[in-house]
């Protein structure tokens, strides 16, 4: 009976130490191959494919899974490949699943030749040391808007660009804008009382994202920027007064409770149904709207705290990166993606994704193309990246300022409360 | 019998069908509702009505066109990862359940853990591993990765039934001279196969259900099985709802006759005839 | 008769020949013995091979990143500074953990509690005879076929406060005003997530124990209705003592996917509204794959593997019979 004991805590043993040593030795590898850069076959190349018969065979990863935007975004790819001299397959993961799989390859170095980012991402995985810097590969940074190249900016290096960038603002109703009698709103305060109006038994005034996966906090942005509030600090008076507005708009009744379980797409789906007569919103949203039939919307720039104040609205979309491969590669990704931000191929991309070309000049040609992007080319000079000031905090604040915003549209917390709960979890 | 007598069963077992439908309705009304959103086309949480009085095939249309490998891929996936499971997990039940020693009950909470952790957790181990063998975006690797799903909870599974296996019967096909293979082939898995069926069954839908290893472990749009190819109608902005319904309908219409086909097998008392 | 014959057999092994078989003694019976053991390992290996391969590196892993400082950076370079105890700290003195372990509870054994009563109720009905009754009974596991995605957000629909089907019908029944916040409200979100994970879980509680009520003999509630024993004392004298082993897996199984569960909380509602529906395995997702803390994420996902451990353990030992019979 010892003997067997014995040899039972023996073989338990070696088993936790075989699998000790195993995940001690992965680590520390991954560690080393990322000292020898350079390497293809080190695991680097294996996700993204090896050259065939001379020419290097890239990936790029994004999350643009559904049509059209797949397709004209592979057609892009595909044509910027062949004039560099490559092939290139797309990978597309659905949006909430590229983060996690970001994430993997990181740990495993085998992050595809072209990766798209969501902007507020590329400063922790541009700490990491796994992306390029741009600029040095030949990437022409000139004639861009400054916010987009410093949102793609890492302690002074750009490291990623993005062809296309969006902003929010107010879309509403113009029939029932009309039979109210009821001009757009520029003010909270004109807001309220038009969101009043504009409530019946058929349709609430009002309806914005409130939920907790990202977009509550980017739709709720504007509303805590205009009015003075900063993300190092959640609770100022500031701060409050711009939560205390939102969730008084649920209290008279003006908006829906729901809106802390909606996204943008959800939002959207409400107001074409007509269940609201405005929405805050983006232009992404315009192809399928105008496919609604006898549905009449305008835009409006988002209402400030008073009237004269400058709105202060937040800077989306994805940019993309070149990580670190091997130097053929990383060259060859970068003329890639230098010819995807050429202003024709911005313009393409753009009219896809219902986005704003980041090069000037090509934004400036597509307000002229569609007055209704008018009122967001003008946004964007000015739009706001969310990581400017906090750079890699910006998730962590992200949480918590969703969770103060559905504790206080829910009536669990007052806004004084939730925001002082969303400081102290910093 | 007594004619009367025998109405009244008659009527007995009407009766409980009937019940058994109106559990059936309740219990499926989500999945009324997702029949019903998939003939509707453009559906969104609010536009789809009771019933489906514009009818509309667009949403079949585009799944099929789209779809039909995928489904292909996680059956094929799907079945080889069950038979795996189960030729895997069956010898170690019975081994755990007749050969009590001193390492059961370790080896028996060991298997009881491995339920415990999450499967990303999981997965993202195994992205690490497969890639270093060269196993990433592979049907193989998928059907071992997705057997491994069904390995634990079938160990556990087939052992409480196969504990309740009568020690004479063994031991008289022991007495009549046969290995242990034998035994365990000729006489343990006929008198456990209730047990077995049930733990293929969920091994079936563990692996065919299975998300997170199909993403984990491929890329591309190398190997996708269903689960994951759903996601093509659900783009950031626009969610085509009616194709991904239809989609759902289509996948769950072969799946769903395999489980008819199993379920017949399970039959009762067994092991109450063999001790006679 | 036959009761007292069932209780013989469950004792018996074939590890331990009766003595008047073994002529030849003490080495025979060593001999035999050590056939078995062999057999025993036999059996068991691949079975282990597996187990070691797939899931001994994730737990070590796991329990090694919960006592570093583990960043983004750390899964790029592989390097983590030892942080000793500071994230299990963080964990706890989160203000949030004494709540996510109260919510953790409540919808565990809620879940559970309402998984295993419906679906012993329905194996127990469906184990009559009646025509249909195979059909019914594998349409019923439907839900588990669908996709994740597609049967979680047709509940999203269901749930709507203004315009799904349940407050649709619960206002034109008059039983409520037609507006409750099934999935806005932060504590009928947890109701919500309860309801659907009921829901889930009821067809694999009625499947196994159905095999396992089809395992009871015949014989046995014949011979009980001819000593004129009413139904109720039948499921407690015989269905429920023999169910027991079977029982005892899907309890333990039960519990063990419930408290794993992250799917269905993370479509419906994705812990919220402000933390409503945040269970120990939501939080821990959430911690290492939007806050990017691993290190914390791994740490709560350890305390979870605990609290799942520990509630195993208990439950065998009040239980002996359900897990390891004889």
């Amino acid at each position: 009976m010892m003997v067997h004991r014995r040899r039972r805590a023996a073989l338990a043993g070696a088993i936790l130490g075989v699998c000790l040593t195993a995940a001690a030795c992965s680590s520390a590898s991954s560690a080393s191959s990322a000292s020898s850069a350079g390497s293809p076959g080190s695991g680097a190349g294996t996700a993204s494919g090896s050259t065939a018969g001379g020419k290097l065979s890239l990936t790029a990863e994004d999350y643009f899974t559904a049509e059209p935007t797949h397709n004209v975004v592979g057609g892009i790819l595909n044509a910027c490949a062949a004039a560099a001299g490559v092939t290139i397959t797309q990978d597309s993961v659905a949006n909430p699943q590229l983060m996690p799989k970001v994430l993997q390859q990181l740990s495993a170095h085998t992050l595809p030749d072209l990766l798209m980012l969501d902007n507020p991402f590329l400063q922790q995985i541009a700490a990491t040391g796994a992306l390029t810097p741009l600029g040095s590969d030949g990437v022409d940074l000139g004639g861009y808007y400054p916010s987009i190249v410093a949102a793609g900016t890492y302690q002074g290096k750009v490291y990623g660009l993005a062809p296309g960038v969006n902003s929010i603002a107010l879309i509403y109703n113009k029939t029932m804008l009309a039979a109210a009698g009821i001009t757009p709103p520029t003010t909270w305060a004109e807001l309220k009382t038009d969101a009043a109006k504009l409530t019946t038994p058929q349709h609430y005034g009002f309806a914005m994202s409130a939920d907790n996966d990202g977009e509550g906090a980017w739709t709720f942005l504007p509303f805590f920027w205009s009015n003075g509030g900063d993300l190092e600090h959640l609770n100022s008076p500031q701060a409050v007064q711009a939560l205390q507005f939102v969730s008084s708009l649920v209290k008279s009744g003006s908006m829906s409770q729901s809106v802390v379980t909606w996204a943008q797409s959800d939002v959207n789906e409400q107001f074409m149904a007509g269940k609201a007569a405005m929405m805050i919103n983006g232009p992404w949203q315009f192809p399928v709207l105008d496919q609604q039939a006898g549905l009449k919307y305008g835009v409006a720039s988002i209402p400030v705290p008073t009237a004269g104040a400058a709105a202060k609205v937040p800077l989306g979309g994805e940019v993309w990166t070149v990580p670190v491969t091997s130097t053929p590669r990383e060259q060859a990704a970068a003329k890639v993606l230098a010819c995807m931000n050429s202003s024709t191929n911005q313009l393409a991309y753009a009219k896809a994704n219902g986005y704003i070309p980041s090069l000037e000049s090509a934004a400036k040609q597509i307000a002229v193309q569609s007055p209704q992007l008018a009122p967001f080319v003008t946004e964007v000079g000015t739009a706001l990246s969310r990581t400017a000031e906090v750079g890699t905090a910006y998730p962590k604040i992200q949480t918590a300022m969703e969770t103060a915003l559905a504790a206080a549209i829910t009536g669990q917390q007052t806004p004084q409360a939730a925001m002082s709960a969303a400081q102290a979890a910093q | 019998m007594p004619p009367y007598r025998a109405a009244t069963r008659q009527q007995k077992s009407l009766a409980s069908t009937v019940l058994a439908l109106v559990i059936l309705a309740v219990m499926l009304f989500p999945v009324y509702w997702m029949v019903n959103s998939s003939l509707q086309p453009g559906a969104t949480s609010f536009t789809t009505s009771w019933l489906p009085v514009h009818l509309g095939l667009s949403g079949y249309r585009q799944a099929l066109s789209t779809q039909g490998g995928h489904l292909v891929t996680s059956i094929v996936i799907a079945l080889a990862a069950t038979a795996i499971a189960i030729v895997v997990a069956a010898p170690a039940a019975y081994a755990l359940a007749k050969f009590p020693g001193r390492s059961t009950r370790p080896v028996l909470m060991s298997t009881l853990i491995t339920q415990m952790i999450p499967g990303i957790v999981i997965a993202n181990s195994l992205y690490q591993t497969y890639n270093s063998l060269h196993l990433l975006n592979s049907i193989p690797g998928l059907m071992l990765a997705d057997a491994s799903l069904g390995i634990p909870f079938s160990i556990l599974l087939m052992r409480s039934f196969m504990a309740s296996i009568p020690g004479e019967i063994i031991e008289a096909a022991r007495v009549d001279g046969a290995n242990p293979l034998r035994i365990f082939l000729s006489v343990v898995v006929p008198v456990s196969r209730n047990g077995i069926i049930t733990a293929a069954l969920f091994s079936f839908l563990f692996a065919w259900s299975d998300f997170v290893f199909a993403l984990t472990l491929t890329s591309a749009n190398t190997v996708t099985p269903v689960t994951l190819g759903i996601y093509q109608f659900l783009g950031s902005d626009v969610k085509q709802w009616t194709p991904v319904m239809a989609t759902a309908v289509l996948a769950s219409i072969p799946a769903a006759a395999l489980l008819v086909l199993a379920q017949r097998y399970i039959a009762s008392g067994i092991t109450g005839g063999a001790v006679k | 008769m036959t009761i007292g014959r069932l209780q013989d057999t469950k004792a018996g092994y074939p590890g331990r020949a009766p003595a008047a078989a073994t002529r030849g003694g003490r080495s025979r019976r060593r001999l035999a013995l050590r056939r078995d053991r062999l057999t025993y390992w036999a059996f068991l290996a691949p079975a282990l091979l597996y187990l070691v391969a797939f899931f001994a590196y994730p737990v070590v892993r796991n329990v090694l990143i919960s006592f570093q400082n583990y960043s983004i950076t750390s899964l790029y370079t592989g390097q983590a500074p030892f942080a000793g105890l500071a994230n299990y700290r963080a964990i706890f003195d989160s203000g949030l953990f004494g709540g996510v372990v109260v919510t953790t509870a409540i919808f565990t054994v809620c879940s559970m509690a309402g998984q295993f009563v419906i679906g012993l109720g329905l194996a127990v009905f469906f184990s009559r005879r009646f025509p249909l009754n195979g059909v019914i009974r594998a349409l019923l596991l439907l839900p588990w076929l669908l996709p994740m995605v597609a049967s979680t957000t047709v509940w999203r629909w269901l749930l709507d406060q203004d315009s799904g089907a349940l407050n649709r019908t619960l206002g034109a029944l008059h039983i409520t005003a037609g507006t409750t916040p099934w999935l806005a409200s932060p504590h009928l979100a947890l109701v919500s997530v309860i309801l659907v994970n009921i829901w889930v879980g009821i067809p694999f509680n009625m499947v196994i124990l159905y095999g396992g009520l089809k395992e009871i003999p015949e014989e046995l509630y014949e011979a009980a209705a001819l000593d004129g024993t009413g139904p109720i004392s039948r499921f407690r004298y015989i269905t429920w003592p023999l169910l027991r082993p079977v029982t005892g897996v899907v309890v333990i199984l039960g519990f063990v996917y419930t408290v794993k569960v992250i799917d269905i909380i993370l479509v419906l509602t994705g812990g919220g509204p402000a933390n409503g529906s945040l269970t120990l395995a939501v939080q821990s997702y959430k911690l290492s794959f939007e806050n990017f803390a691993f290190g914390q994420g791994a740490a709560m996902s350890n305390v979870l593997i605990v609290v799942a451990l520990i509630f195993a353990v208990i439950y065998l030992r009040i239980n002996k019979q359900a897990f390891l019979s004889s």
